[in-house]
C-alpha cells in the first residue's frame, strides 16, 4: 500500500498539522469530537426536520449516539489506529442510536474502518476508498439509491467528489472542500424529492419540499471532516 | 504436495471460510435491518389501506420487484380484498377481481413473472404478489418477507380492527350526540365525566362547565333535599353494582328550575386500567309532571268549585224547607241561592269554553269591528252592576277597524276588566287603553290592585293557576279566566301578557294585541306613516314593535 505514514502516530494533532495529506488516530478522534459538537449544535433543527418526515427524534438520537461515541473512544488506547477508532465508533453508533440512522451510520463507519485496516496513518487514496466503502455499505444496508431522499443523497456525491479530487492530485484540504460542497448540494437536492425509504414513506408526495433529516446530518458529518469547523 | 503448499491451501481455505462467514454475517445484518425498518412502518398506526400502500413499497424494494399487490381479508367475509397495488403488471381491475388464494394464483402466474406469498398462517389472512421487471427477484429480500409474514398479517389485522373501532366509535358518538334523551356518565364519586348535548340542555349548563363537578352539586340535590345521599341512584349503583332500570328523581337545573327526570342507571364495564363509569339515560319528565299536576288540579278544582256552591244551595234550600223563616230572610236566602247558581253557571260556561278552545282549530267569526263599539258594549254591561263609574277609558283617536270575533273579544275585554275591578280596591279606577302599534291594535288594562307576583305572571295564563297572593286572599275564582282570555287572543294571532303598570305604581297591567283589518291597515299606512311610527315610539314596547307581522311585544313563538 502506498500510504503516507506519519512519523509519530501518537501525536494528537488535527489534520493540517499532521503529515500533509494523511491522517492518524488522534486526527480521527478529533474529527469525532467535532461531529459530537456540531450535532449537538444542530440537534433541535434535525429533530424538527424529522418531526415533519419521520418520528421526530433524529437530532436527539444523533446527539445521544455521538456523545456515546466520544465516551467510548476515550477508553481506547492513545495509539489506537484510525481503523480501530472508526470501527469502535461504528459499533457504538449501531448500539446507541435509536431509529434507522444508528445502524446505517454505524454500518458506514464500520465499513470505512475495515478499509483503513490496521494502518497507523491513512492517506488520500485510502480516505477516498473509505468514503466510497461507507457509501456502498450504507446503500446496501438501507437498500437505497441516490434520489430516495436519504443519507445517501449527501454521502454518495461527497465520496465521489473526494475520490475524483484525490485522483486529480488535489491535496487533502482541496479534496475535503469539494466533498463538503458535494454533500451540501446532495443534501439540498433532497428537498424536492419524494421519500421512498423509511417512515417518510407514509408522507408520500407530502414529503416534497422538506429536507431529509438524514441527508442534513450526513452533511454535518462530512463538514466536520474539515478541522476548525 | 509439499508442507508449504499444504499450508498455503489451508490458509486459502481459511480465508475463504472467513469471507463466507463475513458475508453471512452481513446478510444477517441486512435482513435484521430490513425487518427492523419494516416493523417501524408497521408500527405507524395507519389505517389498513394506507399501511398496505406504504408496506407494499417497502416489500417491493426488498424483493427488488417492479410490480406488487397485497390482498387482505375483510373483517367479516373470508374473501380477500385487493388493498394495495403498484407497478406496470398490477392491473387493478384484474387483480381486484381475484378474491381467493387460487384465484390470485390464477392471475399472478409464475409464467407472467409473479411470485405469490401468503401472509399469516394457513389459510392466509392476506396475500402478497410481487413481480420483477426483466431480471429476477432478490431471494434475500424474499427471505426477509417470509420471515416477516406473520408480523405483516398481524399488523394488517390490527390496522383493520383499529379502523373498525374508529368507525364504531364515531357511530356511537353520533348516536349519543344526537340522542334526545340525556346521557350522562359519572365516575364512582359521582363526578361528571361526559354529557351529551341533550344532557347539557337538560341541566342548562355547558358540558365543559359540568365535567369534573359532582352531579349532586350540579343538580343541587342537597339543597333540594330530594334524596339523601343513600337515595342517589348513581351511588346506589356504585354500591350494589346492580343497574336501575327505571327511577324518577326531582332535581334543579343550573337556572334553579325544578326538573323531574326519569331514566335508567347502570355501571359501564371498566376498561382495563381505568375505573368503573356509571351511565344514566334520562328523560325530562317535567312537562309530563306539569301535565299531571294540571289534570289533578283541574279535577280537584272543578269538583271543589262545583261542590262548594252545591253545598250552599243545599244548605239554603234545606233551611227554607224545614224552618219557618220571616219573609225577609226567605228573600235573602232565595237571593243567595240565585247568586250561587249564577256562579255555578259561570263555572260551567268557562269549563265548556275551555273544552271548545281545545278543539282545534278554534272557530272564529271574524268581522271588521270598531274597537270603540266593543268598549261601549262593555260599559253598558258594567252599568247594570253599577261599576261602570270605576272604568276610565282612554282610546287613541280614529282607531282603525279590527277583524275579530266580536263576541270572543268582548268576552276577553269583560273578563280582563272584571278581573281588574275584582282584585283592586272599590275606590280605585281601572284604566282601559288602546292604541295602534305597527300592524297591531294594542289594548291595555291597568289596575291599582294587589298585582301579580313576578313568578306567577306566566303561570296565571295557564288553566286553574291562581297567583299566590290571590290564593291567600279569600277572593273566589276558578283560575280559568286569564287562561281563556289568552287562548282567545292567541286564536286571533295576538298575544297576551301580564306585567307591571307602566307608571311603576303597585297594580297590574294586562296587555293584549289584535291584528288590524287589512284594508284599515293599508289605509292607515297610506295616511300617516309618520304618525304611526310616532305612536309606536311613544310606548315602552316600541323596541320590539315589528313590521314582520308579529305582535309588537311578541317575545316567543307561541302564536306562530
Amino acid at each position: 500500500m502506498d500510504m503516507i505514514r506519519s512519523a509519530d502516530p501518537n501525536r494528537a494533532q488535527a489534520l493540517p498539522d499532521a503529515r500533509p495529506d494523511s491522517i492518524d488516530g488522534p486526527a480521527v478522534r478529533a474529527y469525532l469530537g467535532r461531529i459530537d459538537r456540531l450535532i449537538r449544535r444542530h440537534r433541535a433543527y434535525l429533530t424538527g426536520l424529522d418531526a415533519v418526515l419521520g418520528d421526530g427524534d433524529h437530532g436527539d438520537n444523533m446527539a445521544i449516539g455521538f456523545r456515546a461515541v466520544s465516551e467510548v473512544i476515550q477508553d481506547l488506547p492513545p495509539n489506537a489506529t484510525p481503523g480501530v477508532v472508526i470501527r469502535a465508533a461504528g459499533h457504538r453508533l449501531v448500539a446507541a442510536v435509536g431509529g434507522a440512522s444508528g445502524p446505517l451510520y454505524g454500518t458506514a463507519f464500520i465499513a470505512a474502518g475495515h478499509v483503513a485496516g490496521d494502518a497507523g496513518v491513512v492517506g488520500l487514496e485510502t480516505l477516498a476508498s473509505m468514503l466510497d466503502s461507507a457509501a456502498t455499505a450504507l446503500a446496501r444496508r438501507g437498500r437505497c439509491a441516490v434520489g430516495d431522499k436519504t443519507i445517501l443523497d449527501a454521502l454518495r456525491p461527497a465520496a465521489d467528489a473526494f475520490a475524483a479530487a484525490a485522483s486529480n492530485g488535489s491535496p487533502l484540504e482541496g479534496c475535503l472542500a469539494v466533498a463538503v460542497t458535494a454533500a451540501r448540494d446532495g443534501m439540498l437536492s433532497t428537498r424536492p424529492l419524494i421519500a421512498r425509504r423509511g417512515l417518510a414513506l407514509r408522507m408520500g408526495t407530502r414529503s416534497i419540499g422538506h429536507l431529509d433529516p438524514g441527508a442534513v446530518s450526513c452533511y454535518l458529518l462530512i463538514r466536520a471532516m474539515i478541522p476548525g469547523k | 504436495m509439499s508442507d508449504r503448499e499444504e499450508l498455503r491451501d489451508r490458509i486459502a481455505a481459511l480465508e475463504s471460510d472467513r469471507r463466507q462467514i463475513v458475508e453471512e454475517a452481513q446478510r444477517e445484518a441486512d435482513a435484521m435491518f430490513a425487518q427492523y425498518q419494516l416493523s417501524q412502518l408497521l408500527a405507524t398506526g395507519a389505517g389498513l389501506q394506507e399501511l398496505a400502500g406504504m408496506v407494499l413499497v417497502e416489500l417491493m424494494r426488498l424483493a427488488e420487484a417492479s410490480s406488487g399487490a397485497i390482498w387482505f381479508q375483510g373483517t367479516t367475509a373470508d374473501r380477500l380484498r385487493l388493498v394495495a397495488s403498484l407497478g406496470p403488471l398490477a392491473n387493478d381491475e384484474e387483480l381486484g377481481q381475484a378474491s381467493s388464494v387460487p384465484a390470485i394464483a390464477e392471475v399472478c402466474t409464475p409464467a407472467r413473472g409473479w411470485t405469490v406469498l401468503g401472509l399469516g398462517d394457513e389459510p392466509p389472512l392476506g396475500v402478497l404478489a410481487v413481480a420483477p421487471e426483466g431480471g429476477a427477484l432478490d431471494s434475500e429480500g424474499l427471505r426477509v418477507i417470509q420471515l416477516s409474514r406473520h408480523e405483516l398479517a398481524v399488523a394488517f389485522r390490527s390496522a383493520q380492527l383499529r379502523e373498525m373501532l374508529d368507525r364504531e366509535r364515531q357511530e356511537l358518538t353520533a348516536i349519543v350526540e344526537g340522542a334526545t334523551d340525556a346521557i350522562v356518565q359519572v365516575d364512582e364519586l359521582g363526578r361528571f365525566l361526559r354529557l351529551n348535548p341533550a344532557a347539557e340542555q337538560l341541566i342548562a349548563r355547558a358540558g365543559a362547565e359540568a365535567v369534573g363537578r359532582r352531579c349532586a352539586d350540579v343538580f343541587d340535590c342537597a339543597r333540594l333535599g330530594v334524596h339523601d345521599p343513600s337515595g342517589c341512584p348513581f351511588l346506589e349503583v356504585v354500591a350494589t353494582g346492580e343497574p336501575i332500570t327505571d327511577r324518577t328523581l326531582d332535581v334543579r337545573d343550573a337556572t334553579g328550575r325544578p326538573k323531574r327526570l326519569a331514566g335508567s342507571f347502570a355501571a359501564t364495564p371498566p376498561e382495563p386500567g381505568s375505573a368503573t363509569r356509571f351511565t344514566a339515560i334520562l328523560r325530562d319528565m317535567s312537562a309530563v309532571k306539569a301535565l299531571d299536576e294540571l289534570r289533578e288540579g283541574f279535577v280537584a278544582t272543578v269538583s271543589h268549585e262545583l261542590r262548594t256552591p252545591l253545598a250552599l244551595i243545599r244548605g239554603y234550600t234545606e233551611t227554607l224547607l224545614h224552618l219557618d223563616l220571616d219573609p225577609e230572610t226567605r228573600r235573602d236566602y232565595t237571593q243567595r241561592i240565585l247568586d250561587t247558581t249564577g256562579r255555578l253557571g259561570t263555572l260551567v260556561t268557562e269549563i265548556l269554553d275551555i273544552a271548545q278552545l281545545n278543539a282545534n282549530p278554534v272557530v272564529l267569526e271574524r268581522v271588521p269591528v270598531r274597537f270603540e263599539s266593543l268598549v261601549a258594549r262593555l260599559r253598558g254591561d258594567l252599568a247594570m252592576t253599577g261599576s261602570d263609574d270605576r272604568l276610565a277609558v282612554s282610546l287613541s283617536r280614529n282607531l282603525p277597524l279590527v277583524e275579530v270575533d266580536s263576541t270572543r273579544i268582548g268576552q276577553v275585554l269583560e273578563n280582563l276588566v272584571m278581573n281588574a275591578l275584582k282584585y283592586s280596591p272599590a275606590d280605585r279606577l281601572v284604566t282601559l287603553g288602546a292604541s295602534v302599534e305597527s300592524a297591531w291594535l294594542v289594548v291595555t288594562i291597568e289596575d291599582e290592585g294587589i298585582g301579580v307576583p313576578e313568578d306567577d305572571r306566566q303561570l296565571v295564563l295557564e288553566p286553574f293557576h291562581r297567583a299566590r297572593n290571590v290564593r291567600e286572599s279569600a277572593m273566589p275564582g276558578t283560575g280559568l279566566g286569564l287562561y281563556i282570555a289568552r287562548r282567545l287572543v292567541e286564536a286571533h294571532h295576538g298575544e297576551l301578557r301580564v306585567s307591571d303598570r307602566a307608571d311603576g305604581r303597585p297594580g297590574t297591567r294586562v296587555t293584549f294585541s289584535l291584528p288590524l283589518q287589512r284594508s284599515g291597515r293599508a289605509a292607515r299606512e297610506r295616511g300617516s306613516a309618520a304618525a304611526s311610527s310616532a305612536a309606536a315610539s311613544s310606548t315602552a314596547d316600541a323596541a320590539s314593535a315589528g313590521s314582520d307581522g308579529r305582535p309588537p311585544f311578541a317575545t316567543g313563538t307561541r302564536h306562530d
